[in-house]
């Protein structure tokens, strides 16, 4: 068996908060969003849900009102060392990064936003970088076209760099001066899951010993979510002051589709004899992983690819399906995703695991939501605490659905909590199944 | 249109352009003087094809190439503030 990767650091902008309040300003917008670091744990196992409404005003188009998931995020404060300007979803990347590096003991916080790197022991050159979006560049593009067509003024000279998707990669790989493998992995919402699974592939090959991982998505401008609101997979809503805390409704009877969210969840994988040597403390292991592909129908997902996915991603981590204690679902609240996904989890590990989703609190992050419920999976570890079904009850859930849905406000695991796995099942596709495991 | 159009205030442009070094790309103010050559600010090509691009904004012109080239050699601070100024009268003329 090959050594244990450690997840030595974690870190994460998200609509229910970042780990860094000195990156998360208070703000006077009113968006459920706005707020602080602190409360993250909060708010994750309370089930708030940051979902809310936003307007598309586009020329020659009636208003609409689609459900999103913002950050309280301001992406001018984050400077990079190329100091070319950042596209939002990388200004997130670099600002979970940083917190996964301090939180690795990799960096420490000078300031409230200054940022001290030390890696020194550490060869650069066994030093990658995984990362992983679905639609990376899309805040920008969506402004330089913008720019050009609709106020016809001239575009950045560094338009190109700040909107191809390795953009982030590659700013990332600047910061930690990383010379090894620099990787950016699109598989819509399965992209960051992919890019953790990869690297820990690398990682457990020896081809590096230490890897930046994780994934980050900005798209919540007006092109953007026009496109998504056309494919009539977000939850509807009529008008600027609909109550959308309910809007996402994942394995409910009656769901009718996702939220967009926002964000990034950034992880130092390490190497479990490199970690010891550094006097890593952290005892969850990123222990299996599993990708393929249905090759079925680009947006209808398939049981039976899914089925396969988490049975590989149990080989790989050497453990049963009884041995898995927690579930976090991809369910986005579409009715034939989520219908897909709960045939699959009751083939693979039967209807007793606790199991929930977490879209409806963080809207769905698309690229980066295997990254962040990868996070809420860590929590869940570190806690022995659910995740909850935000906007699930006994009388709401489809009654074909025989799981065990968490409740809606987190519960305590009934008994020791030491392996979580996490579904992402992605537009094209392809599956991917992450596994996490407390090693002490 | 103004016979004699007012004449830059002395130093205002260079301020201006030392203001955007300072707020946009984070160039500590101490190490800036009229003299400190573009190639001297501490950032890259991108970068400062940003930054012209940003003063251009910001005075609402467009440099031709041929009265600068931020990418040659010898061009300090007080020479883009010479082009902007010189630039902005020959456009009103």
């Amino acid at each position: 068996m090959s050594e244990p990767v450690l997840i030595s650091g974690y870190g994460w902008v998200s609509p229910l908060g970042s780990s860094s309040a000195g990156r998360s300003k208070e703000t006077d917008s009113g968006i459920a969003g706005a707020l602080r670091s602190q409360d993250f744990d909060t708010n994750l196992f309370n089930g708030y849900s940051a979902v809310h409404s936003r307007a598309i005003d586009l020329p020659g188009q009636p208003t609409a009102y689609v459900p999103v998931a913002s950050c309280d995020f301001d992406h001018s404060l984050i400077s990079s060392v190329s100091k070319v300007p950042l596209d939002r979803g990388a200004a997130m990347a670099l600002s979970a990064a940083k917190d996964a590096l301090v939180n690795a003991g990799l960096a420490s916080q000078t300031t409230e936003t200054g940022f001290e790197l030390s890696v020194s022991g550490i060869d650069p050159t066994r030093v990658g970088v995984f990362w992983g979006s679905g639609m990376a560049g899309a805040f920008s593009f969506d402004q330089t076209a913008e720019q050009i067509y609709q106020h016809g003024k001239r575009v950045r000279p560094t338009s190109v760099v700040t909107i191809m998707p390795n953009s982030a990669a590659a700013e990332l790989a600047l910061m930690v001066k990383a010379q090894g493998a620099c990787m950016t992995y699109a598989c819509a919402c399965a992209s960051s899951s992919v890019a953790m699974g990869e690297a820990l592939r690398a990682l457990r090959a020896g081809w590096l010993d230490l890897a930046l991982v994780g994934g980050s998505e900005a798209m919540l401008t007006p092109g953007v979510l026009a496109s998504w609101n056309a494919l009539r997979v977000l939850a509807p809503v009529k008008d600027s002051q609909s109550n959308l805390s309910q809007a996402c409704r994942p394995f409910s009877q009656d769901r009718n589709g996702f939220a967009l969210g926002e964000g990034a969840g950034a992880f130092v994988l390490e190497r479990q004899s490199q970690a010891i040597r550094r006097g890593v403390k952290s005892k969850i292991s990123l222990s299996g992983y599993a990708t393929n592909c249905d090759a079925t129908h680009m947006t209808l997902p398939d049981t039976s690819g899914q089925v396969r996915a988490m049975h590989a991603a149990l080989r790989d981590a050497n453990l049963q399906a009884s041995d898995i204690g927690y579930v976090n679902a991809h369910a986005t609240a579409t009715s034939a995703g989520d219908l897909a996904e709960v045939r699959s989890v009751s083939e693979v590990l039967g209807a007793q695991v606790p199991i929930s989703s977490t879209k409806a609190q963080f809207g769905h992050m698309l690229g980066a939501a295997g990254a962040m419920e990868m996070v809420a999976s860590i929590k869940a570890l570190e806690h022995q605490t659910l995740p909850p079904n935000a906007n699930l009850s006994l009388e709401t859930v489809d009654t074909e659905f025989k799981l065990n849905f968490v409740a809606s406000k987190g519960v305590k695991a009934h008994q020791p909590l030491r392996h979580v796995l996490s579904n992402s099942f992605a537009f094209g596709g392809t599956n991917a199944v992450l596994i996490a495991s407390n090693i002490d | 249109m103004t016979e004699n159009p007012p004449q830059p205030e002395q130093g205002s442009t260079y301020k201006a352009i030392a203001e955007i070094l300072v707020s946009k790309f984070q160039v500590e103010e101490n190490t800036l003087t009229p003299q400190t050559l573009l190639t001297e600010l501490g950032i890259d090509s991108l970068s400062l094809m940003e930054f012209v691009f940003a003063v251009e904004d910001a005075f609402n012109i467009r440099i031709p190439e041929e009265r600068l080239d931020p990418r040659e050699a010898g061009i300090d601070l007080q020479k883009l503030a010479n082009v902007i100024d010189e630039f902005i009268l020959s456009t009103k003329k």
